[in-house]
């Protein structure tokens, strides 16, 4: 990044390649529209393009990138307040050695987690992405929110227990 | 420890970032409290069932369009729009401080040569001006229409190819104005406001951008409007920048950022 921010904004397609996927899912986490999550993508290497400048040396990139994403999302969210985030057909579960029973039974968790997930509040769905799948630190989850690493500490537990009461009711549910 | 500060610790623990004293503790915790020893097993089930959620991948395409974007940007940035300052031409010029004026003095009484006796002078040729006329005119049409594409990447590339028209155009001028108005993408916006800085001498596009300040809800290209009129230093943009500063309704960055405008301006009067 220390190379695109002094101009040589070639570079960029190198941290395009290293990071969009992380950022996507970001997104589709956040949104649950593919079209929408890969045009949020495009946004924010483009305003890292522009305001390269802001990026301070000596601090990590991933982070940062992220900080500009939740701000490209907020802008967007703001706009588009009437959306819902709807699940979009087609995740399905990794594939793995698994029996077939043992598959499908996996599959069906898989499925309920997800819908559990998606109707998380946005902000508690949020630090969970964070925490979990894109391998953040508490401290920079803490940069990113613009809070302090006790509050992230108990908006991942508090969303973590939500998440799972959701979860365990759709159980109970798909079992009844 | 009580019982609600080692579960806020769990997911930490679960993601195996919790230190080594903490996590002693926990455990230590968990052998004497069979419901935090509950807690720790519900969310440990759904913090590993979320590893079986899959990993969906993006269209390839998508990269495909960044680097659309990105070459546009790049030739947006070499097309003389005095982004890049300063380097001397290289290869050719003398590394020595030494040789620079004499090469210097040599080019000048080459041109002043070539000016005299050479170059002939003649009226300008009518079809090289149609010619030109029609470059001009290509450029105008493909400006506009990919400044209405459905694509903001597409729209971008239109923004990003108004630099290259060599003559201010009214229709170009407006449809980028429309462009910080009303597109539903901030770094459209954000680039058309860039691109409208060819635009400013004319009084009417400076005033369009300081009425544009006020109907923004994207606090990024307010802040950007902003530095584009105390790059102009405009006047009569003062008005507009005070109704802002003092806009409660307005993100408080811009506010500090339209105070600062102002001053800035003072100061410079």
């Amino acid at each position: 990044m220390l190379d695109v921010r002094a101009g040589d904004v070639g570079k960029l397609e190198l941290l395009f390649d290293r990071h969009h996927r992380a950022l996507f899912r970001y997104f589709l986490h956040l949104t649950s529209n593919r079209a929408v999550s890969e045009d949020l993508v495009q946004e924010v290497f483009f305003r890292i393009l522009k305001y390269r400048h802001t990026y301070q040396p000596g601090t990590r990139f991933y982070p940062w990138m992220f900080q500009v994403g939740r701000n490209v999302y907020m802008d967007r969210a703001g706009r588009h307040k009437a959306e819902v985030a709807m699940p979009e057909r087609g995740w399905d579960v990794r594939s793995t050695d698994m029996p077939p029973d043992r598959q499908a039974q996996s599959r069906q968790e898989a499925a309920l987690l997800r819908r559990a997930l998606a109707a998380m509040p946005a902000e508690k769905r949020e630090v969970i992405v964070m925490s979990r799948f894109l391998d953040l630190k508490y401290e920079e989850i803490a940069s990113i929110l613009k809070c302090e690493v006790g509050a992230v500490k108990v908006r991942v537990y508090r969303a973590m227990r939500e998440l799972s009461d959701r979860f365990f009711a759709l159980c109970g549910e798909q079992a009844s | 420890m009580n019982c609600e500060r080692i579960r806020e610790q769990i997911p930490e623990c679960l993601a195996g970032r919790l230190g080594d004293a903490a996590r002693e503790r926990l455990v230590a915790h968990l052998e004497t409290c069979p419901a935090c020893r509950a807690e720790l097993a519900e969310l440990n089930a759904v913090w590993r069932g979320m590893a079986s959620l899959p990993e969906p991948e993006p269209d390839p395409a998508m990269r495909t369009r960044f680097l659309e974007v990105l070459e546009a940007y790049q030739a947006g940035r070499t097309s003389g729009l005095g982004m890049q300052v300063g380097n001397p031409p290289r290869g050719w010029w003398p590394a020595r401080p030494v040789w620079q004026p004499v090469l210097a003095l040599a080019l000048l009484l080459l041109g002043v040569f070539l000016g005299r006796y050479v170059a002939q002078p003649r009226g300008a040729d009518p079809d090289i001006a149609r010619l030109q006329g029609q470059v001009e005119g290509l450029r105008q049409l493909v400006t506009l229409s990919l400044l209405q594409e459905q694509s903001p990447s597409s729209r971008l590339r239109g923004v990003t190819y108004s630099y290259q028209m060599a003559q201010p155009d009214t229709q170009v001028e407006q449809a980028l104005l429309y462009a910080v108005d009303h597109d539903s993408s901030v770094n459209v916006r954000l680039s058309a406001v860039d691109a409208l800085e060819k635009y400013a001498a004319d009084a009417r596009i400076r005033r369009a951008l300081a009425d544009a300040v006020a109907v923004q809800d994207s606090p990024l290209v307010q802040i950007a409007l902003v530095d584009l009129l105390v790059q102009l230093n405009d006047k009569e943009a003062a008005p507009a920048l005070r109704r802002l500063a003092q806009d409660a309704q307005a993100d408080a960055q811009v506010r500090q950022h339209a105070a600062w405008a102002i001053q800035r301006m003072e100061v410079s009067q």
